[in-house]
């Protein structure tokens, strides 16, 4: 009986107290009429995401974020891409998904955001961002990761390493017995992403790929399709060599493990985003909002450099992004373009064409 | 049971199996996802997959070969350990006994990265075997590699099978065998394995289909070479078209459920005579061992040298992996110890909930599908009518699906029907799904217990006047509890290792270790990978542990 009434006590005071807390401000330098978005969030009370970085990674980040909005619910699935894709569109055709979209498979989710599953919806963060991070105010690149070169340093001399994507090439045309079986990337045929770096690597610089991919068929080169597989074999030298791997895994792997290390190609590097956006179908569609805005904010977007994921805004290029890196100064950088060309390579005629030209070049000898 | 009863039990599995495979069927003609309004009829996706795809014929060929030659492998072992644990006077064999079945909790893509850091070209005993002999004598890539190992870490599935049913057989027939001058070897080949042939032939169908729809394997041994399976074929399949395309997967669903058909023929031909293996008959009898004399020790080196190979090995590796900071050539061992990345492990968010879920759907979920597995079991047993022969080809077909495409039709199935919609997010989707697809496994084990009870004793109970529904619960069910915790453990173990198919169907709050584990591989973080394998493997080792002291206990 006491115990009952303590603990209905204590309910009705915290009850009493929670909307005696103060709304969360409307963050600085944004619009007035943030607080009704705002408002309209802690109405919803809940939010869903779906994304394909780790649960680990972002945990900081959704932290920090409901700590800001502790009236919402936040739910974070994560899954692998073509998964995230699949459970979408379905889930979107069956009428309730996921508030917010956020992926690093370009291409499948410009995809989604043209065939008409995003909600528009201007950021107030976006004037913060570079051109080639938004499209239509509907998807926005949240992140800006270098693709590199990742060696094992305890095994590759350090005057050997090389630093352009033309080196990578001339050292394995160079060097073809010793480096056989010791190179490895991303096997365009089974991986997306590994599909989407080579084919930019042509757009931007055709002749010299192409003589990367025939000289990595002579030096007998291992394709894979997970970036863990390949990341270990390059730590434990079965591999010493890795052609495009993605910066933020390399960069994690670093900072615990300093036999692997990495290069950002001097004659231009690579550049990705995580990309996301507001369903269109979202059901707390306010929440997807402020969860947009916080992971653009300034505050996000360093702690997303912490795990690794550089950022993308223009004020902090030089103490968070690509350009904080060691090395990458007088690098220049080709951001992949969050925008329709990634629809170019998702047609499935020139899509075939591409890898029938991609196996030619590597069995050319 | 009563008629209706039968019936209904037999209608509703049915439906539970039609309805993932209906709707696969119906995807693989329609032109487009079936969830979009604008896909027609049309047998294009046949078209193109059969006569247009290189890449489909080559994964079917080498899914065929490694089936068969896994099958080659695993069978014939399995059933000798069977029988050297079981019925003879092995030394060591209490010992040996559970650790034979390490193979299998230990998830595939894990177990197939542990041999990876021992035997990969740089592995920790490739290198040993190295600073002696200049080179190492074997290469882990190659499809011999792959068919070898997938034989071996498929085992421990032949031998439960095939030791379950030698637990309930009496030794009067062996002893009969050893009078009349028979060796041991003989006594197994021509008596003891004969006796238990359902068994045997049940757990042959299933690791042939096992070996079909391999995944974990190739997944990490067929990297390098590009070797391609059925199952890896799904994924290069998505990429090669830049979306998935359903249509297309569905129709190499469709063409492995083709497979399943000649082979539960064959199987049902060959058991058509079922009372010759009744072994549990109205007359009590011993157990005893087989003394096997100087034969002991060549048997237990076999059982040793098996052990070493696809348990000691990888699954030390693994383990030292776990603790290590960095490894490989060049690289010393002791300097790089390290338990950072279990530091790391018990800051990750879930992981709690993960391992709980996992428990929980292992013992409380993985009883409950027992349970369902007795009850149709009981329900088909000694029924001689067209609805049996029905089963009997349904149960395989949801094994016909890789995990993943079971777990994709699972997760439709309960999107787009509304009286599944509320469960969809719930243990419940999940526990179903993994029911599903291991239901040939479980109904096997149980059926195979079922077949060696002698009808006499259902029939005495039916002459004192017992209904049907008494002599299930009073005579059948007692009689196979051996049977019964038997599958308990395998699936128990089932579950904890699976998924795959459980992919679609989590969603934050019902994790489980297995996705945790599938998740942290795709981002590279194969420190967390390897230390939390080596937390669930405490984890079950921990489970059999109690297990096995329950069951002794009992026994005593």
């Amino acid at each position: 009986m006491n115990k009952r009434l303590a603990l209905s006590l204590a309910l009705s005071i915290l009850g009493f107290v929670a909307p005696a807390q103060a709304q969360t401000p409307v963050p600085p330098g944004y619009p007035a009429g943030y607080a009704e978005l705002i408002e309209a969030a802690n109405k919803e009370g809940a939010l869903s995401i779906y994304s394909t970085a780790d649960a680990a990674e972002v945990s900081e980040l959704l932290t920090q974020f409901r700590a800001l909005y502790p009236k919402l619910k936040v739910e974070y699935a994560d899954q692998n891409s073509t998964e995230l894709y699949s459970r979408y569109v379905a889930e979107a055709a069956a009428g309730a998904t996921a508030d917010l979209i956020w992926s690093s498979a370009m291409d499948l989710q410009i995809k989604l955001v043209n065939d008409g599953y995003a909600m528009t919806y201007a950021s107030p963060e976006k004037s913060a961002l570079p051109e080639w991070a938004k499209w239509k105010d509907q998807a926005y690149g949240t992140t800006a990761e270098p693709i590199v070169f990742a060696y094992n340093k305890r095994l590759v001399p350090e005057a050997e390493v090389p630093r352009s994507h033309a080196d990578f090439a001339k050292l394995l045309a160079a060097q073809p017995d010793a480096l056989k079986g010791k190179v490895t990337s991303y096997d365009p045929e089974r991986s997306g992403v590994g599909f989407l770096y080579i084919t930019q690597d042509v757009q931007i610089s055709p002749s010299t790929t192409w003589d990367t991919v025939k000289a990595m068929g002579k030096a007998n080169a291992k394709f894979y399709t997970s970036t863990g597989a390949m990341i270990e074999r390059v730590v434990s030298g079965e591999h010493t060599l890795a052609y495009n791997m993605i910066g933020s895994y390399v960069l994690q792997r670093n900072r615990k493990d300093p036999n692997l290390s990495f290069v950002l190609p001097k004659d231009y590097t690579q550049v990705m985003s995580r990309i996301a956006f507001v369903s269109a179908k979202a059901k707390h569609p306010a929440s997807a909002k402020l969860f947009l805005d916080f992971i653009l904010s300034k505050a996000g977007q360093v702690e997303l450099a912490r795990h690794a994921m550089t950022s993308v805004r223009d004020d902090l290029q030089e103490t968070h992004g690509i350009r904080s890196l060691p090395g990458a100064t007088e690098v220049t950088l080709k951001p992949i373009r969050v925008g329709p060309e990634l629809l170019a390579y998702l047609d499935q005629i020139t899509r075939l064409r591409f890898l029938k030209q991609w196996q030619r070049a590597l069995a050319a000898n | 049971m009563p008629r209706a009863f039968r019936i209904a039990v037999v209608l509703i599995t049915a439906l539970l199996i039609l309805g993932p495979v209906g709707l696969v069927v119906y995807q693989s003609f329609l032109s487009g996802p079936f969830f979009q309004p604008n896909s027609t009829l049309t047998t294009q996706a046949y078209e193109f997959v059969l006569f247009e795809e290189e890449d489909f014929r080559e994964a079917f060929v080498n899914s065929a070969i490694i089936a068969v030659g896994m099958t080659a492998i695993a069978v014939p072992l399995g059933c000798m350990m069977a029988f050297l644990l079981v019925r003879t006077d092995l030394p060591g064999k209490r010992f040996i006994e559970p650790l034979v079945l390490v193979p299998m909790f230990v998830s595939s893509v894990v177990l197939a990265f542990g041999f990876v850091v021992a035997l990969g070209p740089v592995g920790l005993v490739s290198l040993w075997v190295k600073s002696f002999t200049g080179s190492i004598p074997w290469y882990l890539y190659s499809k011999t590699s792959l068919i070898l190992i997938a034989g071996l870490t498929h085992v421990p599935h032949v031998f439960l099978y095939a030791s379950s049913a030698l637990r309930s057989l009496g030794s009067d027939v062996e002893e009969a065998a050893r009078s009349a001058g028979a060796g041991p070897l003989r006594v197994a080949m021509t008596v003891s394995l004969p006796m238990i042939m359902p068994s045997i032939l049940y757990a042959s169908v299933l690791v042939f289909f096992l070996g079909f729809e391999l995944f974990g394997l190739p997944l990490v041994l067929g990297d390098p070479e590009r070797i391609l399976v059925l199952a890896t074929y799904l994924y290069k399949l998505t990429n090669k078209l830049g979306t998935p395309s359903y249509d297309l997967m569905a129709v190499v669903v469709v063409s492995i459920i083709f497979v399943t058909l000649p082979l539960v023929y064959t199987q049902r031909k060959l058991l058509a005579a079922a009372s010759r293996y009744v072994a549990v008959k109205g007359k009590a009898s011993a157990q005893r061992p087989l003394a096997i004399g100087a034969w002991r020790w060549p048997a237990l080196g076999l059982i040793v040298a098996w052990l070493g190979v696809t348990v000691v090995i990888p699954v030390t590796a693994l383990v030292l992996r776990s603790f290590l900071a960095s490894w490989g050539e060049g690289v010393g061992i002791w300097e790089n110890l390290t338990t950072a990345h279990f530091r790391e492990l018990m800051d990750y968010p879930n992981l709690v909930r993960g391992i709980v879920n996992t428990l929980l759907i292992a013992t409380v979920g993985g009883a409950l599908s027992v349970g369902f597995y007795a009850l149709v079991n009981l329900a088909l047993h000694r029924w001689r009518s067209r609805w049996t022969a029905v089963l009997d080809y349904l149960v395989l077909v949801p094994r016909a699906m890789p995990g993943l495409i079971a777990g994709l039709a699972m997760f439709w199935l309960f999107l787009f029907t509304p009286v599944l919609q509320p469960f969809r997010q719930t243990l419940f989707s999940l526990w179903l799904a993994y029911t599903l697809v291991w239901l040939a496994y479980g109904m096997r084990l149980v059926s195979a217990s079922l077949l060696q009870i002698g009808p006499e004793l259902e029939e005495a109970g039916r002459v004192s006047g017992a209904r049907p529904a008494q002599v299930s619960r009073d005579i059948t069910l007692p009689l196979i509890k051996a049977g019964l915790i038997g599958s308990w453990v395998l699936i128990f173990v089932t579950f904890v290792r699976e998924y795959s198919t459980g992919v679609y169907l989590l969603s934050p709050g019902t994790e489980v270790i297995g996705s945790l584990l599938v998740s942290l591989w795709g981002t590279g973080a194969v420190d967390l990978v390897t230390a939390l394998s080596t937390v669930n493997l405490a984890l079950i080792l921990v489970g059999l542990g109690l297990m096995f002291a329950l069951g002794n206990k009992r026994h005593a």
